[in-house]
């Protein structure tokens, strides 16, 4: 396993067959596809920043890497992915054996190229926040309270826009100056670009071009006109928490039995429009608060009527949620459009009601944007989240923008495709393989915003048919891959990171041993996890506990040892041991289990699944559970509702959630005041661990996670219990003494073993 | 013809106060003046009379101190009105049945009176409270209406502020005149403490400006969807004045500055009319529009039409008096049904077409002011000062207005600012001291049967203080079978307004020629028929002759002919003044337009070395012909709206020098000249000739212009157009016309 986590380390990948099945049929076999899952700015300490352009090769434009070929003598390299020789140019011409360039160096297969002439000028980052004001006054004055703190931290470059909407759309004029001025528009039908450049008076009461595309300075705006709505944070600063301070509830009345009308689609349509205007091309985001559901004009999700309820997934599975395909359709035009301009849309949803994360997801994810799902503003999980994105700590996000992502690839690999926040660029070759997984039809993708944990997962397919020529040509069985990512890093100036692996690819039926030996289950298990997600929501009538079973069951068939027929047989490697309970806690997971959640929980948790990273990925999947107790020093212990014991306290992460759940007796003690008397210090100690463990596990996490700190028997309970396998249920026979049972008809974990040693063997 | 011997009303407009002695009941004529006080009995008498049979009615006259209007409050018995014609009680009803009953004297019903106004008669049947009772003993009262005088409650006094900021508004210098102007007014708007207040700034776009107590300082909102004009706030649009005191002058303080880098040339006027109706339609009010330039922008955009030569003297001449666009009349209209009453302050140095914004002015009850090019430097006391005056005058809100009259009479036409409700309701959402109706009678049957015709005005309106109250002014006037008493009895200021506002009208549709021509016939007619009349009793031929009472008519006539409103043709006038003075004529009170047509011109060299005190006395009118003009001498001219001083060419330049401040030979454009007082005697005299000049006539603000004598075409268009008994271009000096008036009486 820990080979997995040092190539991870080092290149920012993992891939659940590390050893590749080497054609398309054994590809097929195996059951989860060959796939990897890149983080392409993930942190890397000491990476190298070259301070030149790369080498690339003649034929297939390829980066110089450590797997190159290097000819000293007569300066030429040979491409891995081509097989092309390249002649070195002249300002490499003292190479040698020991005078490499650091992109040969072995250890740098990962590495980053900052050249001023291939990239370009500095970019200020742009910031256009977009805030309901349909919200209750105590909800106003937290969000106030978490804007004006966001607008401290801003860097002071970054040029800063702001917009506020209810029944109508505000645009901000915070270059104006002399006195709060914004400009107003109807909620209940979009704005055109060309009408923001004539009702914004981008031309000053001069005649408008009337030929030729108008956008950013290159195309004819002046910058002061620009400048009256972006500004650099350091210069608006006054104005700008004089708006903050001013903000008022929408001041329309609104009838008892109506929601308040919020014009969200408009909102953001203008905010896109602005920045088309403004800014195209250059990194930007539109970062969006927004405290219930939109009601208004084109994208939104339910009507005012309060007698009509949000839909739900029931709604959205019977086809009954009239506004639900409208308003995806117009997010959908939203994501195109940012992704066109390079704009990132980021959603910070804080209500007790849906406020349409579902129908928006489309253009947060294509945008590669961030989404925070909260009940309140006043919660820490969106104060404390929104604090994370402008800190710059050494753990700060590094939101970067503008992102474009190109592979190579071996020969007889294809792409199908990236299930992740990126954009296809449908621009297709002889990469692209003829079946499309998520983003595909392309070799390269757009993602207007990416951060240090910006995770995707890549599709591939093995295009190599057997036969005789198979393993003819190449003389090594290395596939290699090649990943370039072109990006507006946070500092403002143009990146290129590069990163290249190779992996061992093994063909014939024989080599099941070494394909078990190269694989990855955490990492099967995010890919799986993505794969049901994606297909949950683009398959018609998809039955996804059906289809991991079957694929669980195909996979233990192929690489379990067993008898035929002899379910007692059965065992598993320790390479694909922890597989199967991964499976049995996806099928219960949220991804899988919708409709224990609204659909906007539902987006939320698939969203943060399919940009996270393998690790996080699986503690969503399988959430982790440490027990303290005076016995012993915390301990890693199993899913499973006999982890429960009175004297016990419970350490749970679900990733979006972390627990600290009491035991009934150490409740009691506690409510007692142990751990402030002499001689109980042990005691203190115990209560304080759960909670350090679980500061450290939020403070790296982004958005913050929820902290719910219960007993046992307390209605919080419920937090943890939802969790655990179902070992003992009303249904059982024996209640395990001093344990929980749990309320549910969800098989166990051990029935479900059984039901697949079963089938496997068959 | 003597030419000394014409008859010259060098004294303006006189008030028929003899009848105040004959008619003691009746109110003051300063409220209400017929064009005769002597009603025909018959339909042929009125075929002869010729001249207008109608009143002028200006119901908020100013009083002088010590008549002020007393106010009376029934109470439980409620208003006291005529059960059948809802007349209202007055000195002139009778009492019977030992003061139980009253009798009407409008229809001579027999009225019951109710138990809590009774009152015992003395012997000849007149209360023993009569003199007690203002209702019962003068001609002019003030009810407190109950509430069943009310739609809805009184409404607060409300002012709103259409500003246009396009380039010129702000290249002009309007911006902070008007700004600073209004800041002054704030502690006098009437209707403290629940007076309101608010602004609406535009361009091509709508500025809406949030005036919430809560805000430190006003939120300007911008809204640019001409096509769909919508309210971005609920309220705080239009707010109390004293919650948000502090964020309305921290607006005004800002409103020059708001707007000082602004280019955009266009005007959206029509949207933001819209909008700024959509404020104000639930509680109405005053809707001050300034504006600077030809609306250019969405609804109600106009043309630059301008004045057309081919027009003139074709029968669509009028058609560019007129509105070319309904919305102004149809906006007008929406206006009033929501008590919002338009006051139109029009500044363009280019065609602004008055015409059509006029009307707003028109149907609204509202007034037009207008500063052709105007510049702070020059036009801003003006401006200040009407603008002041406009704000703090007596203001009466969302009002009614009828005239009632006895058997046998009726008011057929209306004219003036206002829309006509019913038949005979005028509408008026807000009307003031300076705003005066003029309106016609004819008679219902062939012969009248009573002895008297009593007339009662009544105006029901809400006050600035919030209450809602009926001013009626009553009065009475005999029935002659004599045409001579008719004459006798003539009001020639009464006349001469009903025939300017009459002119003016049919100027709107017809040719200014045959309108000129019309007046003359009616002249001509009028004093033919009074020829015959002395003919036949005095067997004296050959004269010119004229009643007493209509002495001053012929010239006054000639005058209306010469006035801005109807002078010449295409290019006498520019068109946007011609129809500014139209609209001003018809609202100008009596005195005010009599002044206005024919203006006073003193000579005030003379008079700068007297003691300060003597000089008012010793300022002598002068007929208005070159003739009075004394090269040597230094004139001014009063048309209640403009001073003009006209500097002989004789003129020693010391006096110029000490008046003025200025030397003539080094100050060649006059047109920038700014008059101020300088450090001398002279100076100071003269001032304080303007300041009492100003003093007497509050209503507008003389602006002071500069001309020498034989500078050319200023002199012209200044001081000789208004030379009204000298030939000018086409037109009859007083004594052609006299002589041409004379030969048409005998043909
Ligand atoms: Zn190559
Ligand atoms: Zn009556």
């Amino acid at each position: 396993m820990s080979e997995f986590l040092d190539l991870e380390a080092q290149d920012g990948i993992r891939m659940p067959w590390n050893v590749i099945p080497g054609t398309k049929q054994e590809a097929v076999n195996c059951v989860i596809p060959v796939s990897a899952i890149y983080t392409p700015l993930k942190s890397i300490p000491d990476i190298p920043v070259l301070p030149y352009s790369p080498l690339r090769c003649r034929m297939c434009r390829s980066i110089l890497n450590p797997f190159s070929i290097v000819d000293y003598v007569a300066k030429i390299w040979v491409c891995p992915f081509c097989f092309q020789r390249n002649p070195f140019p002249q300002h490499y011409s003292s190479i040698s054996e020991n005078n490499l360039p650091a992109e040969l160096f072995p250890q740098y297969t990962t590495i980053e190229y900052m050249s001023s002439t291939e990239t370009g000028p500095t970019m200020p980052p742009v910031f256009i926040f977009v805030v309901d004001t349909c919200m209750i006054e105590e909800e106003i004055g937290y969000l106030k309270s978490a804007l004006a703190q966001a607008v401290e931290l801003l860097p002071d470059n970054s040029l800063v826009g702001f917009i506020t909407f209810g029944t109508y759309v505000q645009v901000h004029e915070l270059g104006f100056g002399l006195l709060p001025k914004s400009y107003v528009f109807k909620g209940t039908k979009e704005v055109t670009k060309e009408q923001i450049l004539e009702q914004m008076c981008f031309f000053s009461g001069k005649k408008m071009p009337t030929t030729g595309v108008i956008a950013g300075t290159r195309d004819g705006l002046s910058s002061e006109s620009i400048a009256r709505f972006l500004l650099p944070a350091s210069e608006c600063e006054f104005v700008l928490n004089s708006v903050i301070e001013e903000m008022q509830k929408d001041p329309w009345p609104v009838p008892a039995d109506q929601r308040a009308s919020r014009c969200t689609g408009v909102a953001l349509s203008v905010a896109a429009n602005l920045l088309g205007v403004c800014v195209p091309g250059s990194g930007a985001r539109i970062m969006a608060f927004v405290g219930g559901p939109s009601t208004e004009g084109p994208g939104s999700i339910v009507s005012k009527s309060l007698s009509e309820p949000i839909r739900s997934h029931k709604d959205l599975d019977k086809d009954s949620a009239p506004l639900y395909d409208k308003a995806v359709k117009f997010y959908d035009q939203i994501a195109k459009q940012l992704v066109h301009q390079g704009h990132v849309l980021d959603l910070f949803a804080c209500a007790v009601d849906q406020v349409g994360v579902a129908e928006m997801k489309v253009a947060i994810e294509k945008t590669g944007g961030i989404v925070v799902l909260a009940e309140s503003f006043g919660h820490s999980v969106f104060k404390d989240s929104l604090i994370r994105i402008f800190q710059s700590a050494d753990d700060n996000l590094g939101l970067s923008f503008n992102g474009i992502l190109e592979i190579n690839c071996s020969k007889d690999v294809k792409v199908q495709g990236i299930i992740g926040p990126c954009t296809s660029l449908e621009k297709k070759s002889p990469l692209s393989s003829d079946t499309v997984i998520g983003q595909g039809n392309t070799s390269a993708w757009k993602m207007c915003g990416l951060d240090r944990k910006t995770s995707l997962c890549f599709v591939y397919d093995i295009a190599k048919k057997d036969g005789p020529d198979s393993i003819g040509q190449s003389t090594s069985n290395q596939f290699y891959f090649q990943f370039l990512t072109y990006y507006q890093h946070n500092e403002g100036q143009m990146r290129l990171r590069s990163t290249t692996i190779s992996r061992r690819w093994v063909s014939g039926a024989d080599n099941v041993e070494e394909l078990v030996a190269g694989f990855d289950q955490e990492a099967a298990a995010a890919v799986m996890a993505r794969l049901v997600s994606f297909k949950m929501e683009t398959e018609v009538d998809f039955d996804p506990v059906r289809w991991l079973d079957r694929a669980l069951i195909r996979i233990c068939s192929k690489f379990g040892d067993y008898q035929k027929e002899t379910p007692s047989s059965f065992s598993l490697s320790p390479r694909l041991s922890i597989f199967p309970q991964f499976i049995f806690n996806l099928r219960r997971s949220q991804f899988v289990q919708v409709f224990n959640n609204s659909p906007d929980e539902t987006a939320y948790f698939r969203m943060m699944l399919d940009r996270e990273n393998v690790a996080n990925a699986v503690v969503m999947i399988q959430p982790s559970l440490i027990s303290y107790s005076f016995q012993s020093g915390p301990e890693p212990v199993l899913l499973d509702a006999t982890a429960i014991a009175a004297d016990k306290i419970l350490l749970l992460d679900s990733y979006f959630t972390v627990v600290i759940f009491h035991g009934v007796t150490i409740a009691q003690w506690r409510n007692a005041g142990y751990q402030d008397q002499e001689g109980h210090e042990a005691f203190g100690q115990l209560l304080k661990a759960p909670h350090e463990e679980a500061t450290s596990i939020i403070k790296e996490r982004f958005p913050v996670p929820r902290l719910v700190v219960c007993d046992q028997y307390g209605s919080q309970a419920r937090f943890l219990l939802a969790k655990l396998n179902p070992s003992v249920t009303y249904n059982s026979d024996n209640p395990s003494p001093g344990g929980d049972v749990i309320f549910t008809d969800d098989v166990s974990f051990q029935v479900f073993m059984d039901h697949l040693q079963r089938l496997a063997v068959q | 013809v003597d030419i000394k011997g014409l008859p010259r009303p060098l004294d303006g407009d006189e008030e028929p106060v003899k009848l105040s002695e004959a008619y003691p009941l009746n109110c003051h004529p300063r409220y209400f003046r017929l064009t005769t006080h002597a009603i025909p009995a018959s339909q042929s008498l009125v075929s002869r009379w010729h001249l207008p049979l109608g009143a002028v009615v200006h119901p908020l006259a100013e009083s002088p101190d010590g008549e002020e209007v007393p106010v009376v409050n029934f109470g439980s018995a409620g208003v006291i009105r005529c059960r059948r014609c809802r007349t209202y009680i007055n000195p002139y009803a009778t009492f019977a049945d030992a003061g139980r009953k009253w009798r009407c004297n409008l229809c001579t019903l027999l009225n019951d009176v109710p138990g809590e106004y009774f009152s015992a008669l003395d012997g000849s049947g007149r209360r023993y409270d009569a003199d007690q009772r203002p209702e019962l003993s003068k001609g002019t009262v003030e009810f407190v209406a109950p509430t069943e005088y009310m739609v809805r409650p009184p409404m607060p006094p409300s002012y709103f502020f259409l500003i246009d900021v396009s380039v010129s508004a702000v290249r002009s210098g309007l911006l902070e005149v008007v700004a600073k102007t209004i800041k002054s007014c704030l502690d006098e708007l009437p209707g403290f403490p629940r007076t309101q207040i608010g602004f609406l700034t535009f361009d091509s776009t709508l500025h809406f400006h949030n005036f919430k107590s809560s805000l430190s300082q006003p939120q300007m909102m911008v809204v640019a969807d001409l096509d769909d004009v919508f309210l971005p706030l609920p309220d705080d649009l239009l707010v109390n004045l004293v919650d948000s005191r502090h964020v309305v002058e921290s607006f005004l303080d800002s409103l020059p500055n708001m707007f000082h880098d602004n280019v955009n040339v266009e005007s959206a006027l029509g949207p933001a009319l819209k909008a700024a109706f959509m404020v104000m339609s639930q509680i109405g009010g005053k809707l001050l529009v300034f504006q600077s330039t030809l609306p250019s922008l969405g609804i109600g955009r106009l043309r630059l039409r301008g004045d057309d030569v081919r027009a003139y003297g074709t029968d669509k001449e009028h058609t560019l008096r007129v509105p070319e666009d309904p919305f102004y009349k149809q906006m007008a209209a929406e206006f009033t049904k929501n008590q919002i009453a338009v006051d139109i302050f029009s500044f363009s140095e280019k065609y602004s077409d008055i015409a059509s914004l006029g009307s707003l002015a028109k149907y609204t009850g509202g007034q037009v002011y207008y500063y052709p090019s105007f510049q702070a430097v020059t036009h801003g006391d003006k401006l200040k000062h009407e603008l002041s005056r406009d704000l703090t005058r007596e203001t009466a809100w969302e009002s009614v207005m009828r005239i009632r009259c006895g058997k046998g009479v009726r008011f057929t036409t209306y004219h003036g600012h206002f829309m006509l409700r019913s038949t005979d309701l005028l509408a008026l959402p807000a009307v003031d001291s300076d705003k005066a109706f003029a309106m016609q009678l004819s008679l219902e049957e062939t012969l009248m049967t009573t002895q008297t015709v009593y007339f009662q005005v009544a105006l029901l309106y809400t006050s600035s203080s919030g209450e809602r109250r009926i001013r009626v002014h009553t009065a009475a006037a005999p029935v002659v079978t004599d045409l001579s008493e008719m004459y006798r009895q003539a009001d020639t200021g009464a006349i001469v307004s009903v025939l300017g506002r009459t002119a003016v009208e049919n100027s709107l549709s017809d040719k200014l020629d045959s309108v000129r021509q019309q007046l003359q016939l009616k002249l001509v007619r009028s004093l033919k028929e009074y020829r015959n009349l002395y003919v036949v009793q005095h067997r004296i031929g050959g004269r010119l002759i004229f009643p007493e009472s209509l002495r001053y008519l012929p010239l006054y006539i000639l005058a209306i002919c010469k006035s801005l409103a109807l002078r010449g043709g295409y290019a006498d006038v520019s068109l946007d003044e011609r129809c500014a003075a139209g609209f001003s004529m018809m609202i100008l009170p009596v005195k005010g337009l009599i002044n206005f047509i024919y203006p006073s011109l003193f000579r005030v060299d003379e008079v700068l070395t007297l003691e300060p005190n003597k000089i008012d006395v010793s300022l002598k009118r002068l007929p208005l012909t070159m003739q009075c003009l004394d090269t040597g001498g230094l004139y001014l001219l009063d048309d209640g709206f403009t001073f003009l001083v006209w500097l002989g060419r004789m003129l020693p330049p010391e006096l110029v020098n000490n008046v003025l401040g200025i030397n003539l030979a080094n100050f060649p454009d006059l047109s920038k000249m700014q008059l101020r007082e300088c450090d001398n005697e002279f100076s100071r005299n003269f001032m304080k000739i303007l300041r009492t000049l100003r003093e007497k006539n509050p209503s507008y603000h003389q602006l002071c212009r500069v001309v020498r004598q034989g500078e050319q075409p200023r002199e012209s268009f200044l001081l000789l157009s208004n030379l009204v008994e000298d030939q000018m271009a086409g037109t009859s000096s007083y004594v052609d016309w006299i002589l041409q008036i004379h030969r048409q009486t005998q043909s």
